[in-house]
């Protein structure tokens, strides 16, 4: 109990100083004028990295030259900023505006081609993180939770994938809906068009006939003395590896008493290999704080980090912690070069910071025009701006 | 955050200052709701309107729907008869509250909530209310709320409609949130808490007392000890009342002021005064059949700020409300204050036994000061003072020994605030009560004594190693020795601080009372944490 408390009192406090923190840098008059510079490098490919923040900019930032090179002011209120990058790295679909609405954004000019207002008629439509793009881009997938808002009364609809045309210009409306389990936060798509919808567990999807089966077992995994597994992701991880990933929290128990104030807390990741379906899942360390998001450095699958307050680098194979570094605030989203060189971690203020991921060693910041980026996930990939 | 926060102030002052603006609308709250309800909720042949109709609640729960319905749902609560701004939402407030109300007893198990005790640790029945609904707010809002099984289905789906975090929550996330919610809860809810429109119906039809008259006031308050005064109560205009209250702490600090006030459901009481120039709010119940009225008072703008208390009619049934101090150690002779309301001059006064009066001075029907001694050989416990027909069982306690000393709160949690930012902070008080192990001795067992609060020295220490590294102690805030008053530090990220977080803490509350050469120490523990930003009426 008392790590309990501590971990949730932690939580608290540092999530609260830098709300309040970055309100104050906003009223201080960062401007999220759009700005765009030349690339010097033009022709070559490069690290990208798109990311949301407030009051609703999408930014397209160069990794290599640390700088943002492009922002974009999307419509609307902010909120949670997920991002999702179509596989020819041209459009950033944007998930904001309260929830609800999707925007594709043209990274090299910002031009909204795409768009989709999820609430139509009486129907309100509310998405957490759940936003994907099928393998050949031909497709955009939401999760949606839809209510139906009546005279005197709401009524909760059941929950669905809604498959959109990413053609489908402005204004588009779903090609088809298909029944998914409620509570999925977190989506990906698998290179044989399936989609990986992440929920109590991790449910497979196929978009076209709507077909659902438990590609993860995650609450359903029945682990002996372990305890029923806690996921908390909004943030879609992991397309530099070409994967699905997300941590789970659990109590291992020392015998069938399940007495928690015995029990050890473990860390582990549930991922699905989103080029051959496979699923993995592994305890990579004990629980000693909360963190947020972690993932897998690429090419280097043994070492998994993890980032809130602390950025921690943790052995894989033997199940242990071993190094971590305290962070100058908190940040929510990890993500790393696309040849895991560097390690970036967003989210939560309005900076990006770079760490060596051997060393754990700060690298730099780049700073972001605006406000906070809150929930929003940084994506990365390659391409040549 | 900004609507919010003046959606919160506006609701805190509304119902408690109805009273203030005596109702000028020129329309009847039947014409009210028909102008502002009736775009969205219908009504049948009968008069009965869907939705509206099903559910009771208390003034507050009822003026928290309307506030939502405006900030939300678009409604516009006018008078189409006109009238000032602000009278139709209070007609309506009064009316609702006076027709599909709570009784007495329907309320009495969750009143802390309506008087602001902050610091109460709910104990639910079930782990599965705790965690489907008392995770998000309190349980004492569902226990506030009767509804027709239809009814609580319909709260259920407006839950997940309008706050579908809620199934991705903790304890939220873990299980088919809505499936046990309209499966299980909702048949739960109808069966615990029914409509059940005959127990509302018997307790309109029963007699109400007045409220005009003169009214005896005891209470406690933390952080200042015992409160005695009078309240006098004046019919207003218009079913509301003119109030003037005067008094004093046991320190002879004044307290004292007027304001207005008006009676919901023939038994809620709620007055908004203004007291040596601080806004107080008064959350009080009539007691069915008695001229006695009981509850918080506290301070509007810093409600952990509040008075217990009781308020009896003087000249009505003679009572005896407090005594100060409430102990005396056998074998000593001390002086006590015995606060009262319609006290027989000519009575015998009696303390029970192993005590004598020794003198009775500034006697009069609100009470007396009483030189009393307890004999050496007294034995402990409670004793039942009377003064002629009036008695109060166990309000004096002789004791032999103070063995140890306990903190109260046992937990509290205090708030940053200030700083420029919109809450104000939140502080904590803690009283050191004194206890007795009794004849056996051992300490938390069935026969220790609880003597009462005792003066101490006040202090704070970190609460564990976190608390340590962290420097709790340094940046959560002060605690002042004298009082047990402990003051939060200001709210906002605090650049001196690890991950330049703000000033919370996790500290031990240490109080030590110094008892005949000997010291006693107690320990507590407060929480000083960030603010919360959404406070209605009922949290």
């Amino acid at each position: 109990m008392l790590k309990g408390l501590r971990n949730s009192a932690g939580l608290g406090r540092s999530t609260h100083a830098l709300l309040v923190m970055s309100m104050a840098l906003l009223a201080a008059g960062c401007d999220a004028e759009e700005t765009s510079t030349t690339f010097q490098g033009e022709g070559a490919a490069s690290d990208v990295m798109v990311v949301m923040n407030k009051p609703n900019n999408l930014h397209v930032v160069d990794l290599g030259q640390r700088r943002v090179i492009r922002t974009c002011e999307l419509p609307g209120d902010f909120g949670p900023g997920t991002v999702a990058v179509a596989p020819d790295g041209n459009t950033a679909y944007a998930l904001t505006n309260r929830f609800e609405n999707i925007y594709g954004v043209a990274i090299d000019t910002c031009e909204i081609v795409f768009s989709a207002r999820q609430s139509q008629g009486e129907e309100r439509v509310k998405t957490f993180a759940g936003i994907a793009v099928s393998k050949d881009g031909r497709e955009l997938y939401t999760h949606q939770s839809p209510t139906r808002l009546l005279a005197d009364r709401y009524e909760v609809q059941g929950a669905r994938l809604a498959v959109y045309d990413t053609n489908g210009g402005l204004d588009s409306l779903p090609l088809r809906t298909l029944p998914a389990p409620r509570q999925i936060t977190i989506m990906a798509t698998g290179e044989d068009g399936t989609v990986y919808l992440g929920g109590r567990d991790i449910f497979a999807m196929d978009p076209s006939s709507g077909e659902v089966r438990v590609a993860l077992p995650s609450q359903s995994a029945d682990i002996a003395l372990e305890s029923q597994r806690d996921v908390l992701s909004v943030w879609p991880l992991g397309s530099v590896n070409n994967e699905m990933v997300r941590m789970y929290s659990a109590a291992r128990f020392q015998d069938e008493s399940q007495d928690m104030e015995t029990a050890d807390w473990i860390w582990g990741y549930e991922r699905i290999d989103l080029a051959t379906g496979a699923a993995e899942d592994r305890v990579f360390g004990p629980l000693e704080v909360v963190l947020f998001s972690g993932m897998a450095r690429p090419d280097h699958p043994e070492q998994f980090f993890g980032v809130l307050t602390q950025l921690k680098k943790f052995d894989v194979a033997a199940a242990q912690e071993v190094a971590s570094v305290d962070l100058e605030h908190s940040y929510y989203c990890i993500n790393f070069a696309t040849d895991g060189s560097e390690l970036y971690l967003a989210g939560t203020f309005n900076d990006i910071a770079i760490y060596d991921p051997d060393t754990l060693e700060r690298l730099g910041n780049i700073q972001l025009p605006g406000g906070d980026m809150s929930l929003a996930n940084s994506q990365v990939f390659r391409r040549v701006l | 955050m900004t609507i919010k926060t003046g959606l919160i102030s506006s609701l805190a002052a509304t119902v408690l200052l109805a009273c203030h603006l005596s109702a000028q609308a020129a329309g009847s709250a039947e014409a009210i709701m028909t102008a502002s309800c009736s775009g969205c909720h219908k009504q049948d042949d009968n008069g009965t309107w869907s939705r509206i109709s099903e559910q009771r609640k208390t003034p507050e729960g009822w003026h928290m729907t309307l506030v939502r319905m405006e900030e939300i749902h678009g409604a516009s609560i006018v008078d189409p008869a006109g009238g000032e701004p602000g009278a139709a939402m209070r007609t309506l407030v009064r009316h609702l509250a006076d027709t599909q109300g709570l009784t007495p007893a329907e309320s009495a198990p969750w009143r802390y909530v309506l008087e602001r005790e902050l610091n109460t640790i709910e104990e639910h029945d079930t782990e599965l209310f705790a965690s489907m609904c008392a995770r998000c707010h309190s349980g004492a809002r569902v226990g506030l709320q009767r509804r027709s099984e239809e009814e609580w289905r319909h709260l259920v789906h407006f839950h997940l409609g309008q706050f579908p975090s809620a199934e991705y929550s903790l304890m939220g996330r873990d299980r088919d949130w809505l499936g046990i919610a309209l499966n299980e809860m909702v048949p739960w809810l109808a069966s615990e808490l029914p409509l059940d429109n005959d127990a509302w119906t018997q307790w309109q039809a029963q007699p109400k007392q007045p409220f005009a008259g003169r009214w005896r006031v005891a209470g406690h308050m933390p952080g200042k000890g015992l409160f005695a005064g009078d309240m006098v109560v004046t019919d207003g205009s218009d079913r509301d009342y003119d109030v003037e209250f005067n008094g004093e702490f046991e320190n002879g600090e004044p307290l004292s002021g007027a304001g207005k006030a008006l009676v919901y459901s023939g038994h809620e009481w709620r007055a908004s005064l203004t007291l040596d120039g601080e806004a107080y709010q008064q959350v009080l119940m009539a007691e069915p059949g008695s001229a006695q009225l009981h509850g918080r008072m506290f301070r509007r703008d810093n409600v952990e700020w509040g008075l217990r208390m009781q308020a009896a009619r003087a000249g009505g049934e003679a009572r005896i409300m407090a005594m100060q101090p409430s102990y005396i150690r056998a074998g000593a002779e001390q002086r006590l204050l015995l606060v009262g309301a319609g006290l027989d001059l000519e009575a015998d006064i009696g303390l029970g036994a192993g005590l004598e009066v020794l003198g009775v001075t500034e006697r009069s029907a609100d009470g007396m000061v009483l030189q009393v001694r307890a004999a050496a050989d007294a034995a402990e416990g409670g004793r039942t003072v009377s003064v002629g027909e009036a008695g109060a069982e166990g309000m004096l306690t002789i004791y032999r020994s103070l063995d140890r000393v306990t903190v109260e709160p046992a937990y509290a949690v205090a708030r940053v605030g200030g700083n420029g930012g919109s809450q104000p902070v939140v502080e904590a008080m803690f009283d050191a009560i004194g206890f007795s192990n009794g004849p056996d001795g051992e300490p938390g067992t069935e026969d220790d004594l609880r003597v009462g609060p005792l003066s101490a020295k006040w202090s704070v220490a970190p609460f564990n190693a976190q608390a340590a590294a962290d420097e709790d102690v340094r940046f959560a805030g002060a605690m002042d020795a004298a009082s047990g008053v402990f003051t939060p530090g200001a709210a906002g990220p605090n650049p001196e601080r690890k991950y330049q977080t703000n000033n919370a803490g996790n500290l031990k509350v240490l109080a030590t009372v110094e008892h005949e050469g000997a010291l006693l120490n107690a320990e507590g523990q407060l929480i000083v944490t960030v603010q919360r930003w959404n406070n209605p009426p009922i949290r």
